[in-house]
């Protein structure tokens, strides 16, 4: 797939989740900075969602390996709005600890993604 | 619903969303999709293979699944729910990471919860327990009507 733009997801998705731990730390909130990662990192997924989708076919180890890399490439897009979700309500530093857990998510699933990938060289 | 201030003098329960109880609902959540994932690739194409360990992720990933909403819900209800699933999921990941070891077996292939969860970080052993003392905390003014 293409790898530069996993890279930068997952490294946006490192930086998000960095972010949030250490404004969680320091009792902030959300602010212009963290919301340009945020962007970055679901402008990024949403990217990575067509190329996956596009090049679903040159997933090799059949139909399973294609769903789970489908599965993947669609989910992520939603983990972010959904942390977002959860932390609209919560006017205190948790909610920076949820938008921690969800970057954690997305590292974590980019990689896998990019590990299902890597199985047909 | 909407009951804001979780200061420590709240004398009401508060809410099992409302302050870190709102990272502990990402986390389920999290597992929750993590384990369904799994669950729903292994028994849909090879089941046969080992068909005790993915009942047992399929099952775990229901029991993520439950406890995420009736956590992120919070009622009097929701409580009850998410300390029956809570008490579940601690059992299983206890029994399962016990019988992973003991007869290893039974399980050729990984579940959430076999060897303590140690495929995810131990998170599935730990997140239990941080669910059990949140409830203990959140309830713990009125209990009974």
């Amino acid at each position: 797939m293409l790898y530069p733009l996993t890279v930068v997801v997952f490294v946006a998705a490192l930086l998000l989740m960095v972010l949030s731990g250490w404004y969680a730390a320091r009792s902030r909130l959300v602010d212009d900075r963290l919301l340009l990662v945020g962007a970055v990192v679901e402008v990024g997924l949403l990217v990575q969602l067509v190329v996956a989708l596009v090049h679903l076919g040159d997933v090799t180890g059949g139909g399973s390996e294609q769903a789970t890399f489908a599965a993947y490439a669609i989910t992520l897009p939603f983990v972010l709005p959904a942390a977002v979700f959860l932390a609209l309500k919560e006017k205190t530093r948790w909610a920076m600890g949820v938008v921690a857990v969800g970057a954690f998510g997305i590292a974590v699933m980019t990689a896998r993604l990019q590990q299902i990938w890597n199985l047909g060289g | 619903m909407a009951e804001r201030d979780p200061g420590p003098s709240a004398q009401q329960p508060r809410s099992t969303r409302s302050g870190p109880g709102v990272v502990l609902v990402a986390l389920y959540g999290l597992l929750a999709l993590a384990a369904t994932g799994r669950s729903v690739l292994q028994i849909s194409e090879y089941f046969d293979r080992a068909p005790l360990a993915y009942v047992l992720s399929a099952l775990a990933a229901v029991i993520y699944i439950v406890a995420t909403v009736a956590l992120a819900r919070g009622d009097r209800t929701s409580r009850r729910v998410a300390l029956l699933a809570i008490s579940v999921e601690l059992a299983g990941v206890l029994v399962v990471g016990l019988a992973s070891y003991l007869v290893p077996q039974a399980f050729p292939d990984k579940t959430v919860w076999s060897h303590f969860g140690s495929g995810y970080g131990y998170v599935p052993l730990v997140l239990p327990v941080l669910g059990l003392l949140w409830l203990r905390r959140t309830g713990r003014p009125s209990v009974a009507p």
